[in-house]
């Protein structure tokens, strides 16, 4: 085998594991999950995992930086042509639908997650902190923020949300809060602000 | 499409560029008033402030956190990370 067919098979490898992980850690939890189970899912031996990853934690580390980049992503895609709160608040729900048992895994475990998970973490909020941001400057006329600085604004929108995510289990049990809640907490936000 | 490489922001609209000069690397809020790069401690207090500003975040772990974000972008990842 040509060195650069091995090169490609590896990277290939590499990329079943990270979408494989994904897959497993949505449905059964980040820190719950095993390497075994990553390997027994993705039907590669345990061994292929750690020739990947060197440990569990640089394997988490590295998935949730690949699709919180992605999460990233969609919401600046989205949320950089929204001319409203309203629109930038569905947006961002948006964002988040498409990755919602694995995101909610992260407003679940996040603090328990590696360092650079946690990083990774924060940059999807601040995907959203800073559209959140540039739309209250521009709507401050319209906007009644009644003194509320900035930062608690866009924690009482995120604390709404990540509740509902975390308790999903309660609010949505057939899995899919932002589908069936969303449209609510959007109206529900923005009726605060506009009193 | 490009992502500024001293914050990570995806740059697509011209808006995104300093005066919205598409040829550059960096986005408009990595840029100093004159259309330059800023210096590593200048994005440094930028992201911090940002995270602080805009999440509340204490100052001290809106620092750290920054300065771990920063270690991880082309424009700084030969910076000493104890800034």
């Amino acid at each position: 085998m040509t060195e650069s067919k091995r090169q490609r098979q590896k990277a290939q490898t590499k990329e079943h594991l990270i979408e494989t992980a994904y897959a497993v850690f949505s449905s059964r939890g980040i820190m719950a999950a095993r390497m075994a189970d990553i390997a027994a899912a993705a039907g590669v031996s345990h061994g292929t995992v750690f020739l990947h990853f060197n440990t569990q934690e640089a394997l988490i580390e590295e998935v949730v930086a690949h699709y919180g980049a992605l999460i990233a992503l969609e919401t600046h895609a989205l949320a950089e042509r929204c001319g409203s709160m309203e629109e930038l608040l569905r947006a961002h729900l948006g964002a988040i639908s498409a990755y919602e048992p694995f995101y909610t895994r992260l407003v679940l475990e996040n603090r328990m997650l590696p360092t650079a998970a946690r990083d990774s973490w924060i940059d999807i909020q601040s995907a959203v902190s800073l559209h959140f941001n540039r739309v209250a400057e521009r709507e401050s006329s319209r906007i009644e923020k009644r003194g509320i600085p900035d930062a608690m604004l866009f924690n009482m929108w995120m604390g709404l949300v990540h509740y509902y995510l975390a308790n999903g289990g309660l609010f949505a049990p057939e899995g899919n809060v932002i589908r069936r809640h969303g449209t609510t907490l959007v109206g529900s936000f923005l009726k605060l602000l506009n009193g | 499409m490009k992502t500024c490489i001293a914050c990570g922001m995806p740059m697509k609209a011209a808006e995104d560029f300093p005066g919205g000069d598409q040829s550059k690397d960096y986005c408009v809020y990595c840029a100093r008033e004159d259309g330059t790069m800023q210096s590593y401690p200048e994005k440094l207090e930028g992201m911090t402030e940002f995270l602080v500003r805009t999440q509340g975040l204490d100052h001290g772990a809106a620092h750290e956190t920054a300065v771990r974000l920063m270690s991880k972008l082309p424009a700084w990842k030969d910076m000493r990370t104890n800034a």
